[in-house]
Order: C-alpha cells, then sequence, then structure tokens
C-alpha cells in the first residue's frame, strides 16, 4: 500500500501534465441531485459501436490539453455551487497518476465522482480504500458474459474484473449507481431479463435511451433510438432488482 | 366613440346637409355603404367641422377638387378618394396641420388583402383566422390614430424612427397590464356594468372557477397585455375544504384547460393569463381572515387553510406534468411559483420544490420568482412584476383592494444610443438621458388620454375599469406604474466598449451603470412629474427585432457588426432587454449569477432564461440550482425552457426541436418553445426571433448528455 | 492589489460611524474607495458586488474577487486588519 503511494508521488510533478481533454463547467446530468463540473481523460480500452466520444477514445491527442490549474483557477469562482467533480473519460481508470489526481482535487474540498467501465478493479479498490470517491458510476454495457460483453465493447476477459467491481461498490458504502445505455442491437428486454438478476440488490440502476449521434460505429448514425414506451417498460421490468431506478428517455 | 361609428355618424350628416343642385351624373360609394349623388358641399362641411378652416378657403378647396375630378374620367368616386384629393389640395395650399386633422385612417387594398391570406408574426400569441385578421385591422387603425391624436409628432416621429418603442399602439385606448385578486370576485361576485346578468358571489369552487374565466376574458378586452391573478391556490382554498382529492384534481385540471383553451376571447388570442402560486402560506396573508363560499368570512384565517392550498398547487402541477392530450405543455396559464424565506421553512419544500422543477425538467412551465427579504410581489406578465409596497402590504389585510397595473410601456433603443455617441460617455449618459425624456413624454400623453375615457365612467369604453364596488374604482390609477424597458443593453455595451457584457468585467460595469443611469433618471422623472416610472425588462418579442432591422438601415454599417442572428436570412435582433448573448456558450451559473447582478436595478421585474433543448436534467439537479440560485443571487426570476417537436399526424410528442416526427417519421410537425415569456409553435415566430432560436442553441448543448459534449467543450473554455 | 471598498449613502445612520473606520484604515496606508449608492457609479459598483443596503464594507482583490465583507456591519479597524493580512 505505502509503496503504491510513494510510486504515485513519484508521479506527482506530472500531475501538471496530467492529460485533462475537455472541462465542462457546470452540468446538471452527470451527477443526479448536484451541480457538478465534468474532467473527460483520455483514451478507452473499450469499443463500444455507440460511444459518442469519438476523438477523445480513438485520437485524443487531436484534442488539446487543460491545464490543471486552470481548472482549479476556475471553480474557485463556482465555490458553493458547484458540489462535486465528476471524473469521466474515456475510461480514467487507464491513468496510472489517477489516484494522486484526485487526491489534489480532494485537498481542495470538492466531491469527487469517477464514471469507470468497469476494467480496473485494482485502481478502483485503491481509490475506494483511500477514501478517494464520493460516488461512482459503473457501466453495465450487457450482461455480464464474454460473448454479451465482447459484442457490446469489442473486449474479451474483463468479465472478473466488472463483477468484482460491482461485488466491490455493493460492499462498501459510498454512493454509487450502474448505467446501462439500451443500444438497439445491444440491449433488448430478453437481454435486460438477463442482466438484472445478475445486478440485484445494487443501489440504483439509469437506463439509458441510446442517442444516434457521432458514434464510433458510424452506421449506429442512422439507427432509430427506442420509443419512450419501450424504454418504460424496461424501466417496470426492472423494479424490484434495485432499490432505486432512473430512465433517461 | 369608435373610428367605424364616427365615419357612419359623419356620413349620415353629410347627407342631411342642404343637397345643392348639381347636373353631376356621378355617384359616390360612401362609408356608410351606400350610392350618394355628387355633392361638393360635403367637402365644405366636412372641412369646417373638422379642420377650423373657414368657409371661403373650404369652398375654394371643394371647387378645385370638383375641378379635377370633372376634368379626370374616374368612373367609382370613392368618398376615401375624395378625401385624399382633398388632402392632396391642402397640401398644395401649405394647409399642413389642417390636412393632418383632415387625415383619413385605413389600409391599402393590397395589405388588406395580404392579412387575409397571411399570417401575423408579430405576436406569436395570435393565429390566423377571421377574427385575428379583424384584430389586426382594427390595431392597423388604432396605431395611426394613436401616433396621430394620442401621442405628440415628436413622440409619434421618434416611434417610427425606432429611437423607442411604444408598446401595443393598436391597444391605445387600454391600459397595458394588469395583476388582481381573486378575493374581489369571491367578494362581490361577478357584477360588470352593461353585462345582461348579474352573477352573486360564487358558491361552489366551480362557479369560482368560471367566474375567474370571464371576468379574465373581460379584462382581456380591457388590457393590452397579461392578465395576472395573484396567489390562487391559496384564495381557492375555502373552497376547497371537504372536496376529495380526485375533486380538487379535477378543478385544477379545469383550470388549466379552461385558460389554455380560450382562443376564443379577443382576435382568437388565447388570455395571456398568469396565475401566481405559493407552497407556504405568504407572510403577508398568513393572518388574513378568509374569505369563502358565498363572499363569506369563514372565521378561519389564511393559514388555516395550508392544506387545501397545498393540494391545489400540486394538482395544478400534476396537470402541467401531463400536457395537453398529446402530451404537449400547456401554453397558459404560466404558473409562477413564489419563493420566499418561508418556504425554505415550510415542511415538505423540499418535495414540492423537486415535483415543480420535475416539471420545469419535463415540460418547462414553471417559473420560480424569488421573493428575497420582506419583498412580496405580483408577477404578471412575460417578466413584469409589481413589487408590494408598505401601502400594498397594508392593503394585504383586504386582498381585494390589490390591484394593479402598469398604464404603458415604452422601451428604449440603446444600440442606437451607441452608434450616436461614438465612444464617448458624455454624449452616452445624456443622449440617455434625452431617449427617457421622451419617453416620460410619451407616458404623461397616454395617461392624460386613458384618463378622458376613464372621465366617461361607467357610459365610457372603460366602464368596466370605472365600476366602484369598494368605493373605489377598478383600476387604481393612482397606484399605476409606468414602464421603462429596454432593449440590446449588450450591443450597446459592445458599440461603446468593443466587448460584449459577458466578455470582460468593463463590459459588465459598462452595463451596470448604463442601467443604474436609467434607474436614477427614471426615479428623477417620477419626482417631476408624479408618475411611478419604473425600469422593466421588455419582454420585446418583436421590438428586439424591429429596433435591429431599423438600425441596419439608419446605422449601416456601424450596425451590421453588432446586430445579431442570421443578416443574409433577414433574421436578426438585438439581445432582450438586459440578458447576456443568447449564444454564448455561458455556464448557467454564471448567466443567472451575472444576469441577476442587474435585477435589482430593474424593479418592474426580470428574468433569466435557462435554454434545456433536448436535455433532461433530473429534477433533483434543477432543485439544487434554483435552490442556490435563491440564496446566493439577486436574481429576480428564472425558467427553464425546453424544445418539443409535436407531430400533427400521430399527435405524439417528442423532444427536441426536428425536422421529422420520431415516432412515424412525418414531416408535418411544429417545433414548441418558449419565445419570450410563453410557450408557441416556433412556425409561427418573427424573424428576429427566428434568428435567435438558431443561437439559443449552441448553448442549451451546455445540457446534452455527457458523451456528446466533447465536441462542445472546446467552446465552453 | 487589495482594496477596501465602502458604499454609504446620505440619511444613512450608520454610514459616518463606517467612515470613521475607513478614514483610520486610510491614515495608516490602506487603499480605500468610496461609493455613494445616490450616484449612477456608485449604484452600478454597488450592483456589481450586489450591494443592496448601506453601509457595506468589501475588502477586494485585483480581479474584484471579494476577500471580505461587512454587509450591514461595520468592523472595527483591527478586524479589517487582520482580514487583509490574511490575504
Ligand atoms: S462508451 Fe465509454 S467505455 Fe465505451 S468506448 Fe466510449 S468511453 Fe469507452
Ligand atoms: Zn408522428
Amino acid at each position: 500500500m505505502n509503496a503504491l503511494i510513494k510510486k504515485d508521488e513519484r508521479l506527482l510533478h506530472k500531475v501538471e501534465s496530467f492529460p485533462i481533454k475537455g472541462f465542462l463547467e457546470t452540468s446538471l446530468l452527470d451527477w443526479c441531485g448536484k451541480l457538478s463540473a465534468v474532467l473527460f481523460l483520455p483514451g478507452c480500452n473499450f469499443r463500444c459501436p455507440y460511444c459518442h466520444n469519438t476523438e477523445l477514445v480513438l485520437q485524443p491527442h487531436k484534442l488539446p490539453d487543460v491545464s490543471m490549474d486552470y481548472v482549479l483557477r476556475r471553480l474557485r469562482k463556482f465555490k458553493g455551487w458547484i458540489d462535486g467533480i465528476v471524473v469521466t473519460g474515456g475510461e480514467p481508470t487507464l491513468q496510472p497518476a489517477l489516484p494522486s489526481f484526485i487526491r489534489r482535487i480532494k485537498k481542495k474540498n470538492w466531491l469527487v465522482k469517477l464514471d469507470t467501465n468497469g476494467s480496473n478493479i485494482d485502481m478502483l479498490k485503491q481509490l475506494i480504500d483511500e477514501q478517494l470517491l464520493d460516488c461512482v458510476a459503473l457501466d453495465i454495457k450487457a450482461p455480464l458474459n464474454e460473448v454479451d460483453y465482447y459484442r457490446a465493447t469489442g473486449r474479451c476477459f474483463i468479465i472478473e474484473s466488472i463483477k468484482e467491481c460491482l461485488e466491490l461498490l455493493k460492499s462498501s458504502n459510498i454512493d454509487y449507481e450502474l448505467r446501462t445505455t439500451v443500444c438497439p442491437g445491444l440491449i433488448d428486454k430478453k437481454k435486460l431479463k438477463q442482466l438484472l438478476p445478475q445486478i440485484k440488490g445494487a443501489k440504483r440502476l439509469v437506463l439509458q435511451n441510446f442517442r444516434p449521434s457521432q458514434t464510433i460505429d458510424s452506421r449506429l448514425q442512422h439507427l432509430m433510438p427506442y420509443p419512450k414506451e419501450y424504454m418504460q417498460e424496461l424501466g417496470q421490468m426492472s423494479e424490484g432488482y434495485v432499490n432505486e431506478l432512473r430512465v433517461v428517455e | 366613440m369608435s373610428l367605424e361609428s364616427r365615419m357612419a355618424k359623419k356620413t349620415t350628416h353629410l347627407k342631411n346637409d342642404f343637397q345643392e343642385s348639381t347636373d353631376l351624373a356621378l355617384f359616390v360609394r360612401t362609408s356608410n355603404e351606400d350610392m350618394d349623388g355628387w355633392n361638393r358641399q360635403k367637402i365644405v362641411a366636412a372641412l369646417v367641422r373638422e379642420t377650423y378652416l373657414d368657409v371661403e378657403t373650404a369652398e375654394r378647396i371643394s371647387k378645385e377638387v370638383e375641378d379635377v375630378i370633372m376634368s379626370s374620367k374616374i368612373g367609382v368616386l370613392t368618398s376615401p378618394l375624395i378625401r385624399e384629393l382633398v388632402d392632396a389640395k391642402l397640401i398644395e395650399y401649405g394647409l399642413e396641420k389642417a390636412r393632418k386633422m383632415h387625415t383619413r385612417l385605413g389600409m391599402p387594398l393590397y395589405d388588406v388583402d395580404q392579412l387575409i391570406l397571411r399570417p401575423n408574426r408579430e405576436n406569436a400569441n395570435v393565429p390566423h383566422g377571421p377574427e385575428a385578421t379583424n384584430l389586426t385591422l382594427a390595431e392597423s387603425i388604432k396605431k395611426e390614430y394613436a401616433l396621430l391624436s394620442v401621442f405628440s409628432q415628436e413622440v409619434g416621429d421618434a416611434h417610427m424612427r425606432g429611437d423607442i418603442h411604444l408598446h401595443d399602439l393598436g391597444f391605445c385606448d387600454r391600459p397595458y397590464c394588469s395583476g388582481q385578486s381573486l378575493e374581489y370576485v369571491k367578494k362581490f361576485g361577478l357584477h360588470l356594468p352593461n353585462a345582461a346578468s348579474v352573477a352573486q358571489p360564487a358558491k361552489h369552487a366551480e362557479v369560482l372557477l368560471a367566474h375567474m374565466v370571464k371576468f379574465s376574458a373581460t379584462l382581456q378586452g380591457h388590457f393590452a397585455g397579461a392578465i395576472g391573478w395573484d396567489a390562487v391556490n391559496l384564495f381557492f382554498a375555502p373552497y376547497l375544504r371537504g372536496l376529495s382529492d380526485r375533486e380538487i384534481h379535477q378543478l385544477a385540471q379545469m383550470m388549466i384547460f379552461e385558460f389554455s383553451q380560450q382562443a376564443v376571447a379577443r382576435g382568437g388570442q388565447a388570455i395571456f393569463s398568469d396565475i401566481n402560486l405559493y407552497w407556504e402560506i405568504p407572510k403577508h396573508f398568513a393572518d388574513v381572515p378568509a374569505i369563502g363560499p358565498g363572499g363569506k368570512y369563514t372565521g378561519l384565517t389564511y393559514a388555516d387553510y395550508t392544506e387545501e392550498a397545498q393540494k391545489f398547487v400540486w394538482s395544478l402541477f400534476e396537470v402541467y406534468l401531463d400536457g395537453d392530450a398529446s402530451g404537449r405543455p400547456f401554453f397558459f396559464p404560466k404558473p409562477l411559483v413564489h419563493i420566499t424565506e418561508k418556504f425554505f421553512q415550510t415542511p415538505r419544500h423540499q418535495e414540492f420544490l423537486d415535483f415543480i422543477c420535475k416539471v420545469a425538467s419535463e415540460k418547462g412551465n414553471t417559473y420560480f420568482v424569488f421573493d428575497r427579504g420582506d419583498t412580496a410581489k405580483i408577477s404578471q406578465c412575460c417578466r413584469l412584476s409589481f413589487k408590494l409596497e408598505a401601502s400594498d402590504l397594508a392593503d394585504a389585510s383586504q386582498p381585494w383592494k390589490m390591484r394593479y397595473t402598469a398604464l404603458q410601456n415604452v422601451t428604449v433603443n440603446l444600440p442606437r444610443i451607441g452608434y450616436l455617441a461614438k465612444g464617448d460617455d458624455t454624449t452616452l449618459f445624456s443622449k440617455l438621458t434625452d431617449v427617457m425624456e421622451l419617453a416620460a413624454r410619451a407616458h404623461l400623453h397616454k395617461r392624460v388620454f386613458i384618463e378622458k375615457l376613464l372621465a366617461l365612467g361607467e357610459l365610457g369604453p372603460l366602464s368596466i375599469l370605472s365600476m366602484k364596488h369598494d368605493g373605489s374604482s377598478y383600476l387604481r390609477l393612482n397606484k399605476a406604474s409606468y414602464l421603462m424597458g429596454m432593449v440590446g443593453l449588450n450591443e450597446l455595451v459592445q458599440i461603446h466598449c468593443g466587448e460584449e457584457l459577458h466578455q470582460s468585467n468593463k463590459a459588465l460595469k459598462l452595463g451596470l451603470r448604463i442601467i443604474s443611469h436609467m434607474k436614477i433618471v427614471s426615479e428623477k422623472l417620477s419626482k417631476k412629474h408624479h408618475l411611478k416610472f419604473v425600469l422593466e425588462q421588455t419582454p420585446a418579442e418583436s421590438t428586439a427585432y424591429r429596433f435591429a432591422k431599423l438600425d441596419l438601415r439608419y446605422h449601416s454599417p456601424a450596425s451590421g457588426a453588432v446586430v445579431k442572428g442570421d443578416l443574409s436570412k433577414g433574421e436578426v435582433y438585438y439581445t432582450n432587454s438586459t440578458l447576456l448573448n443568447v449564444g454564448a456558450p455561458i455556464n448557467p451559473i454564471e448567466r443567472v449569477k451575472t444576469e441577476g447582478l442587474f435585477h435589482p436595478l430593474i424593479t418592474a421585474g426580470s428574468i433569466s432564461h435557462i435554454w434545456l433543448g433536448e436535455a433532461k436534467p433530473p429534477a433533483e439537479s434543477l432543485a439544487n440550482f434554483v435552490t442556490k440560485t435563491f440564496h446566493q443571487t439577486q436574481n429576480d426570476q428564472v425558467a427553464f425552457s425546453p424544445e418539443f417537436t409535436s407531430c400533427n399526424d400521430c399527435n405524439k410528442t417528442s423532444r427536441g426541436l426536428k425536422d421529422n416526427c420520431s415516432y412515424c417519421g412525418s414531416d408535418n410537425v411544429d417545433g414548441i418553445t418558449r419565445i419570450t415569456g410563453y410557450f408557441t409553435k416556433t412556425s409561427i415566430w418573427n424573424k428576429g426571433k427566428k434568428g435567435e432560436l438558431t443561437d439559443r442553441h449552441r448553448n442549451a448543448e451546455l445540457f446534452t448528455q455527457k458523451m456528446n459534449k466533447v465536441r462542445n467543450l472546446k467552446e465552453v473554455i | 492589489m487589495l482594496v477596501l471598498k465602502a458604499f454609504w449613502q446620505k440619511n444613512c445612520p450608520r454610514c459616518p460611524q463606517m467612515k470613521t473606520v475607513t478614514e483610520e484604515l486610510k491614515q495608516d496606508g490602506y487603499v480605500v474607495e468610496y461609493y455613494d449608492l445616490s450616484t449612477v457609479d456608485g449604484l452600478a459598483e454597488g450592483a456589481y458586488h450586489s450591494v443592496m443596503s448601506a453601509p457595506t464594507l468589501l475588502l477586494v482583490d485585483e480581479d474584484d474577487q471579494e476577500l471580505a465583507e461587512w454587509r450591514g456591519v461595520v468592523p472595527s479597524p483591527d478586524e479589517v486588519k487582520r482580514e487583509w493580512a490574511m490575504m
């Protein structure tokens, strides 16, 4: 543990050049009930066909860097307004310096929420053990089996990590939510039926409808999202499996 | 007397004149829908009666006109044509004053043709139809009448040039807008002068609602703008005791449907109605004896009806949340929820706040009106609100007395002053003073005119406003406000210092100095003229477009660089009142904070709009935002505006403005969003507003789903 | 550079008291700016800092950010000096 922190501290001077590729000063959407600022970190080890952050995932070097100093200076103006900072991506846990980066944010007394696809259980565990997170949003892309997950993300052998992340969150006492993007062709009633028992007892599930714009797989740009009635039906199906449910039509 | 009847009377009068023999076989089509033989003496009679010319001159003019007619080959002679010929002669003789008095008001054939065939774009609340055309025709004549007879030439010219805008000139014979109390209707019933029947004070909630709606419709005929009702859920409460939740919900439904479907009233316009609502019992009403069924005191105070009042307001928002039969938001009545310090100490306020925020996010209806400290307000128009003063709060013990009006609204074209000042501070502020003095003169003219109408009492055109059920006339002229609006502060600042309001502190401070100046000048003018001049954020539905267009004409090329919108499409506008550039990607926190700095200076009410576009933020986050806006800014009022696409084929409504229905793919769709102060179909917006709509979009993206955002980040940073 | 902004108004009962304090601070070399809320410039500056009543004393930095504020109350000179020193 100590060794980990030490290694991290060596990276600290690098925090200045820690890659932030996007900074949204205020969001009412990314942290339910809170006003948040959102930081976007580059790169991802998944290739979800419906992902909107094409550039951030595929060609992050094309996006300009935002300096942490700038971010902290701007945020000072919103003290009392912004409750916390959402760290998202891409996939933030790909950054080895993420813990020290978050430590720096926490030092300024901001709450922190992490969005992750669950592929890096070790880092998530470290962040939670160090009490660096106030909320976690974990993506559940498909029923938790290799075939479905491969179809949804283009990656194999990550199911164990995701299951562990889920168990870790369930047993921790921090706030968390599971997010499932409902993309026609990947998730339907049948798939959801498979998935629901696997997450049974979770705190909160957010079912969000697919939106056809700027997707990684360009064929999806012409795909019609599910009508809102279908989304509501999925919502009804999910009742009883989780304590709290939100459907974003 | 209406113009039509005056004209009719005039022609009858002419016919009774001594008929001079004439051998002309020429017939005249009179305004009285008959044919008359040519009679030169009628010209003489009209000139003498209307212009004070002496008979001799009148005779000479009439003879010359007769010569013109004789020597021409005119086939159909109409009285308007004769009048034009006479006016031309008056000009030849240099009798300009007489010509003006002899002017005929009316419209060219071509214009009437266009009007009947095409929709009106000036006010999106007017549907297109025969009633609407009638309204526009009447308005156009009254507009001309106002400019000639109500206002001085100087004021009229300033309006025409676009230095100022006199609002609702077509309604020059009525006050601008009004706020009232249900207590008046509860106590006195519906007892209107000239009405065929008199209704006693209501005994049941539905009857009270019927009275309220009818009275609103009547008032709409007597005011140009909004009809606001104070503390509606509270004043209904004594009538709700003993009703089941279902019955209360039904009443809420009836209220909203009644108001939103009143498209049968004036010119087919829905009643521009506002209902003010409270969760808590506002301090100034808590101990007031409640009036209940039959107009009698119930023996309890309003504080005793908290439960009913809360049930009712909750039900109203349930109805708003559902929307109409096809899920579209209701356009009227607009619900204005007052948030006070006491609100936050009232049980279940968080639950209620979350709920009305849900409605705001889903349908956009909710207005959040912030009454901080000891202020209390009635809001009624797009953003107009009346701050209640000490004497008003004393009136609160007899709430039927709480009737307010703004007699007129005059808006200043701020960017125009910028072009004229050429960067010089002294010129800027002295020109601003001049134009405000001019606006004050316009108000004085209107006041004199309205007083003249009111002096005719219950037999006059404003009889309803003169009724005296509680001893003083319904319209309390001594309490009236006179609104000084502004358009384009952002552009004025941009012209004067090179930066827009949001771009630098220097620009922002200049903006604050300009509005402070306006406030101080209006206070000085109030003292001087003994009238209450107050600053107001002009709704500027068409003014912002009109000013921009006129400045492009008179102040090009300078104006080309500051006018907002799309010049090539003619979709141009100035930024409304003191708002920040609607297209600039300004974080919503900064928007409510910065725009809010102006609000304490603008006594008659202000608002910040947050455009949501497609995004539907969680209610809890909006509630968080609203709470912080109350506690940490001086912002007066906020509203969140989503956008919708409503399909005319399958009747479904979806989120966002789209070209095609997302259910059936049809392109027979209407876009719906908030124009300035209310929701309408975007297809009937004027060009300036269309330009603004395009610009709003960039901003709405601040709220779109996270995955979408990165694209816009560069802009945001 | 830090600046003290003092907002006052005619006929305000406690404004003279604030003036005594700010004058004393001025003597000691602190930068004080006065704003009369009944003038355009005073009102505008007041609006910028959301000053709703007099007397109000603000300590602001070079970006016009408020570092300390006394709204409707009059601090002692020492109190102001302490805040100043902390910045
Ligand atoms: S959706 Fe998330 S996990 Fe999937 S590719 Fe995009 S950033 Fe990575
Ligand atoms: Zn359809």
